[in-house]
């Protein structure tokens, strides 16, 4: 700002006199909102374009400890016949689409049930409590309760359901149903809360229309609320989706990968391979390829989302 | 085809009343609509009839038949709401289709009667648009042909023309009472518009502060007011009051003067009377004022006398015109004249 008078006329003097203002130049006037939001925009792609823009180059790359040695496509190429990449996908799909599945089930039904009761609209900010405990916490709770510590175990051995302790770290599904739990347990009242929302912004009118016309509330659920619901829906869908398939604090604290790779997710796998086997190049090609496929879907989802979803 | 009756009716929500006594008999295959102002109950009482609201006290009866405790789903009556609420995410086809489903009549009728009912609103060829793509007057139909489609006991109806402008509300108007003549089914219709009260109604209800007014025909309502406020509330421009004394058959008011009335009332009391039934006199005068106001409209002309404490209204000649402030005299047909108690409103007669 080389110009006094420009930097003096701000919104304070407000009936500004035309004078100056003709004085702040066309191309500063286009400029300065630009300018405005500079900083922040410099500061995210320095957070996110920058790290992807390096991930990418280094996925050409066989990088360990010394120079980056150019390989082309190769570390592409590897990836498609590493049985562990796709074992890593596979894990992710089969835990994350059930988790899901179970979370948007659950906190669906819930909402059905609660969005009319004045207690829930008073009170759903006490629904978002597990959402604001540490993950890396709910984890090591989780960790403790079902297999450390054995809660779990102790617990149905005291109500006399089994003889023994359950082995869970040693069952692949037990394991995997374990981190489900975890996730089910920490992000269905996000959903419930969204759900909640959306439900009670719906125009009331329309529900008593359709009681008038002789539906009972799972019919003006299913024909009504749900399918305006869709675009809610979606979003919700893709918020917590590309949240578990980058699952990793829970894979991390309470499984390892294991037993077996058999929990073994995408971020756990690009995690062994860059900082275990320091092999930086690898593990940028498959978070690439990750990254690509997360795209890909989100896009599927919001495109058919809001396109039948609208009026 | 269904007999309503209300009696007793109360509505209140902790301190706030919604209706305070409300007592109808509505007659089967009747047109009645409720009138009245803004926030006078009519909402409410209408939601009662359809069991969207349950009354504080008060007998809802159908056909004879308490409905209290009837669920709304199973009243069998339609609603078209002001807002319409048609569903966004269904077609108009779909919309109409709907009750039809939900009732379980059988596939091979559904499409039949849903174009029927689109063919007697004339939406034929909306069928397949989202409401979204319609216009006001067109979801209006829309509405109206979801409600008619499965041939209900009672017809709610609350202000549907409300949200559409003067030109369509007269059609739609028009087609509305044609179609609850030619399906003859009971219909409540609420408005705050007179003239589609007076138009419509085979009875209006007239309602102020949750409780009932005057019921009667359009032409009870208009040439007999049971009180001031039916008579301040219906025709535009709307009676004149005129507070005043009796005294010997004799009403006098500052400016004015009628004599040869009724002798066995005596004290003060209010005159009524509406516009057209006061005349610009020559000899035979009753109000000795001033003029306050020419409005002509083309067929006639709205002139208002400034009389003392009083703003008389008068509908004038087309033809007359004059300069303001020049007195004038008008004359009462003293046939039409109504009197009032000016403490309670009510009539008396
Ligand atoms: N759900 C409600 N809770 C509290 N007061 C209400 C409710 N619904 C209506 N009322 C009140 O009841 C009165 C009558 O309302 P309503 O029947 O909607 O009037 P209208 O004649 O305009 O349709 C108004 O004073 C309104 O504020
Ligand atoms: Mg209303």
């Amino acid at each position: 700002m080389s110009d006094p008078a420009l930097t003096e006329t701000g919104a304070a003097t407000a009936p500004a006199p035309t004078g100056i203002r003709r004085r702040r130049s066309k191309r500063m006037k286009t400029l300065f909102p630009y300018l405005l939001v500079a900083p922040a925009v410099i500061y995210l792609l320095g957070i996110t374009l920058y790290p992807g823009i390096y991930a990418v180059v280094q996925s050409f790359y066989a990088v360990k400890f010394g120079p980056w040695r150019p390989v082309g496509f190769e570390n592409y190429a590897n990836l498609m016949g590493d049985y562990q990449f796709w074992g890593a996908l596979w894990n992710t799909f089969v835990i994350g689409s059930i988790s899901l599945t179970i979370q948007c089930v659950l906190a669906l039904t819930l909402a059905f049930y609660a969005y009319r009761d004045p207690w829930v609209q008073g009170w759903r900010i006490i629904f978002l409590i597990p959402m604001l405990f540490m993950p890396s916490a709910v984890a090591f709770i989780y960790k403790l309760a079902f297999l450390d510590a054995r809660v779990f175990s102790d617990i149905l051995i005291r109500l006399g359901l089994i003889d023994g302790n359950l082995s869970i770290q040693s069952s692949i599904w037990g394991s995997r149903a374990l981190l489900i739990l975890a996730d089910v347990w920490q992000w269905t009242p996000f959903l419930f809360i969204i759900f909640v929302a959306a439900l009670q912004g719906q125009d009331e009118e329309v529900e008593e229309a359709a009681r008038l016309d002789g539906a009972k509330w799972g019919q003006i659920f299913w024909n009504i609320s749900l399918p305006l619901m869709r675009p809610v829906i979606a979003v919700a869908l893709i918020l917590r989706g590309i949240d578990i398939t980058t699952m990793f604090a829970n894979v991390f604290i309470i499984t390892k990968g294991g037993p077996a790779f058999g929990t073994e997710t995408i971020s756990y796998f690009i995690y062994r391979t860059g900082f275990k086997f320091f092999n930086f190049g690898y593990a940028s090609a498959a978070s690439v390829i990750m990254l690509i496929l997360t795209i890909i879907i989100a896009q599927l989802v919001v495109k058919r989302a809001f396109r039948s979803g609208r009026a | 085809m269904a007999r309503i009756e209300l009696s007793g009716i109360q509505k209140k929500w902790g301190a706030i009343w919604g209706v305070r006594d409300v007592n109808i008999d509505i007659a089967d295959e009747e047109l009645i609509v409720f009138l009245g102002p803004s926030g006078c109950g009519k909402t409410t009482t209408m939601r009662m009839i359809a069991g969207l609201e349950d009354p504080s006290e008060g007998e809802i009866r159908m056909d004879g038949e308490v409905m209290n405790d009837v669920d709304a789903r199973d009243r069998d009556v339609a609603m078209v709401f002001q807002g319409y609420a048609l569903y966004p995410n269904m077609t108009i086809y779909e919309n109409i289709r709907f009750p039809l489903r939900m009732r379980d009549v059988p596939k091979v009728d559904q499409d039949r009667l849903v174009r029927e009912a689109a063919a007697m609103v004339e939406l034929g060829d909306l069928l397949d648009r989202k409401p979204g793509a319609l216009s006001g007057g067109q979801r209006q139909r829309a509405a109206l042909a979801r409600a008619v489609v499965r041939k209900p006991q009672v017809f709610l109806m609350d202000e549907p023309l409300s949200n559409l402008d003067a030109k369509l509300r007269q059609a739609m108007r028009i087609q509305i009472k044609h179609l609850q003549r030619q399906l003859k089914i009971t219909t409540v219709y609420v408005t705050h518009d007179q003239i589609e009260a007076m138009t419509l109604a085979d009875r209006i209800v007239i309602m102020e502060g949750g409780l009932i007014q005057q019921i009667g025909t359009p032409d009870e309502i208009y040439s007999d007011p049971a009180n001031t406020f039916v008579a301040g509330f219906i025709g535009a421009p709307p009676m004149n009051l005129i507070e005043g004394r009796m005294e010997d058959g004799i009403f006098t008011a500052p400016s004015i003067r009628v004599e040869g009335l009724i002798r066995n009332l005596s004290g003060p009391v209010t005159l009524g009377i509406r516009p057209e039934d006061c005349h610009v006199a020559g000899a035979e005068a009753h109000v000795e004022g001033t003029v306050f106001g020419v409005e002509p409209t083309g067929d006639m002309t709205y002139l208002t006398i400034n009389a003392g404490d009083a703003l008389i209204e008068v509908k004038a000649d087309r033809d007359y015109r004059s300069d303001l402030d020049v007195p004038e005299t008008v004359a009462f047909d003293p046939a039409r004249i109504a009197f009032f108690d000016t403490t309670s409103g009510q009539r008396i007669r």
